[in-house]
């Protein structure tokens, strides 16, 4: 004969067996993907990889050497117009419309922004930049990445002015100073820390999009510099060697996807470490 | 606002422009919306709305477009996926906030936070490259096996296991999400009152007692608004996908078979349209998607802010 007290103990334990065993499955995930790229990705890896460019297809050889670059200047130049644009949005949220309705609004627009496909805003740019200038270029995939950029950094932004003690304001006021030079001289010094972090964050976030460049930058099999044609990027290069035929493909991207999770993993518990440090 | 601050005249230049910076939010969503319809307004015109969303008929050789071929591959994954994720994702949770010794709590919360780090693409071809052959060398033949009498179910397990396939997308798309799902319930879970948890130990419940009994009814609707937002990222997720999912218009009842989703659609196509009424098309897909996940988000985070509002009282 069960009793009711040992139905309920045992439920007790298949229950808590079950959501330890979830989240050791959580785990085996996470060490079966980083393993498979880690292994896989440094059997690839070499000099050539980043010095030489890809060898003709089917080939044996080459390198992404235009990838790396391509990507490179992608992030940065999407850093450069997203990055400002959220941090003085994410400003007027939290110091000028502080407590408005306007800035509520903003704020949850922002939120839902930051999850909206990435490929719908891919097709947006192609419609506005591409279509009319007439080819694919590196600086309508920087834009693209930029748009991804700015309700992450403006949020975050948001968060950590808001964080940052009335009183210390008050301070400054007292002293005469008007409210821009509070802001830029006071609250951003003491938020410094928070936005930067927020900062790593979103690169790490658009440094790995793919689906936005797709039609964008599109891709280019040559070494480029040129921000206004077709440039190379690593997201889009894993996606067409994985997809292609060749295995030497296959092991170059393999190298670069290794290339890419490491940069972002770094990044993301760089920023997480700053947090933890900061905001204990 | 100090009344010295209005009277400066940088002061309302800087205050522009951050007002500026932060509606451009606000232009982007508008923007987006604009540009979708005016671009897709070819196909709206020739194909109408009820039309394109419920014919199955995507032939770019006949120019003949319908969308409902995608909005199927993409409702069959994103459920699926969340059928996979859900559970597992609440048990990570239950495990970290109530099971866990305090010393390994941190270690898979950086797990977790790594598994919502890695990019979609890194699961795609992940998935190509390792996940698929085990699909379609052990699972896929195995769920054959056991489904092999059964009526209803066959049907689901029909077909060749190749591995490319709705099962696998769905699959890669539940680990891709579980992470989302986790952390947020695992915050809703946070937020419950000690107080509340050691009454109920106190009267004799079970650890899983409380789990189910306070934990979870008081953290419901912070839970649901993240099963909500997980669900509003799977409908949009692109790359995770596209690697293993095929390209297939065609409506199949089978889990194993190729499928398309909105997204895959897009991201196959969009640079190969050759005439206008396939572009136009594609935008008009785009236009779908973008209406079909901001309304999703928006039921989510309207869940989120309520959870929140109630936690702070």
């Amino acid at each position: 004969m069960m009793t009711h007290e040992r139905k309920r103990r045992i439920e007790g334990i298949i229950a808590l067996t079950f959501s330890t065993l979830a989240a050791f499955l959580g785990l085996f995930w996470l060490v079966f993907i980083l393993g498979d790229v880690l292994i896989h990705g440094v059997k690839a890896l070499n000099l050539n990889l980043f010095l030489n460019d890809p060898a003709p297809a089917g080939v044996d050889g080459g390198g992404l050497r235009n990838a790396f670059v391509g990507q490179l200047m992608i992030t940065i130049c999407a850093t450069l117009i997203g990055v400002p644009v959220g941090v003085l949005g994410g400003t007027f949220l939290a110091e000028y419309a502080r407590g408005r309705t306007i800035a509520r609004i903003i704020s949850i627009l922002a939120d839902i922004m930051v999850s909206v496909p990435s490929i719908v805003i891919g097709t947006f740019i192609y419609a506005v930049m591409v279509k009319p200038i007439g080819h694919f270029s590196g600086w309508a995939g920087a834009i693209a990445l930029a748009i991804i950029m700015v309700p992450v950094v403006l949020r975050t932004t948001e968060d950590m002015l808001s964080l940052v003690p009335w009183t210390i304001r008050e301070a400054a006021f007292a002293l005469g100073a008007p409210y821009h030079k509070v802001i830029t001289q006071v609250v951003y010094r003491a938020a410094a820390t928070g936005i930067l972090t927020g900062i790593l964050l979103s690169i790490a976030r658009v440094a790995g999009e793919t689906a936005p460049l797709l039609f964008t930058s599109f891709n280019n099999a040559y070494y480029s510099l040129n921000m206004n044609q077709p440039i190379s990027s690593l997201t889009v290069t894993i996606f067409q060697y994985a997809m292609g035929p060749y295995d030497s493909w296959h092991s170059q991207a393999w190298a670069a996807a290794f290339v890419i999770t490491i940069f972002i993993l770094l990044l993301t518990i760089t920023g997480r470490l700053i947090i933890k440090w900061r905001y204990r | 606002m100090s009344e010295t601050s209005k009277k400066s005249p940088m002061d309302m230049v800087f205050a522009s422009v951050t007002g500026i910076a932060s509606f451009s939010v606000i232009i982007f969503i508008i923007g987006i919306l604009y540009v979708l319809i005016n671009e897709s307004s070819l196909a709206i015109r020739q194909f109408g709305v009820i039309q394109f969303l419920t014919s199955a008929d995507w032939d770019p050789v006949k120019n003949s477009f319908g969308a409902l071929t995608n909005i199927y591959g993409t409702f069959l994954t994103t459920i699926l996926s969340m059928v996979f994720a859900i559970p597992v994702a609440i048990g990570i949770a239950i495990f970290v906030t109530e099971i866990s010794p305090n010393a390994l709590k941190g270690p898979i919360g950086i797990a977790i936070e790594l598994l919502a780090a890695i990019p979609s693409i890194i699961y795609g071809m992940w998935g190509l490259f390792t996940l698929s052959p085990i699909m379609s060398n052990y699972v896929e033949p195995f769920l054959k096996k056991i489904t092999v009498g059964l009526p209803f179910v066959n049907i689901i397990f029909q077909g060749t296991p190749m591995g490319i396939d709705i099962l696998t997308a769905s699959v890669i798309l539940s680990i891709m999400i579980i992470p989302f799902t986790a952390s947020i319930a695992r915050d809703s879970f946070n937020l419950t009152p000690s107080v509340v948890k050691e009454s109920a130990y106190a009267i004799g419940a079970t650890k899983w007692e409380v789990v189910k009994n306070v934990v979870l009814p008081y953290s419901k609707l912070g839970v649901f608004g993240g099963i909500v937002l997980s669900l509003g990222r799977a409908l949009g997720e692109t790359m995770a996908v596209a690697f293993v999912l095929g390209n297939n218009h065609r409506i199949t009842t089978s889990l194993l078979d190729a499928a398309a989703t909105i997204t895959v659609t897009l991201a196959n196509e969009f640079a190969e349209a050759d005439t206008d009424i396939y572009l136009s098309s594609l935008f008009y897909l785009a236009l779908v998607l973008f209406v079909m996940s901001f309304i999703t988000l928006a039921i989510a985070k309207f869940f989120l802010l309520k959870a929140e509002r109630k936690y702070s009282r």
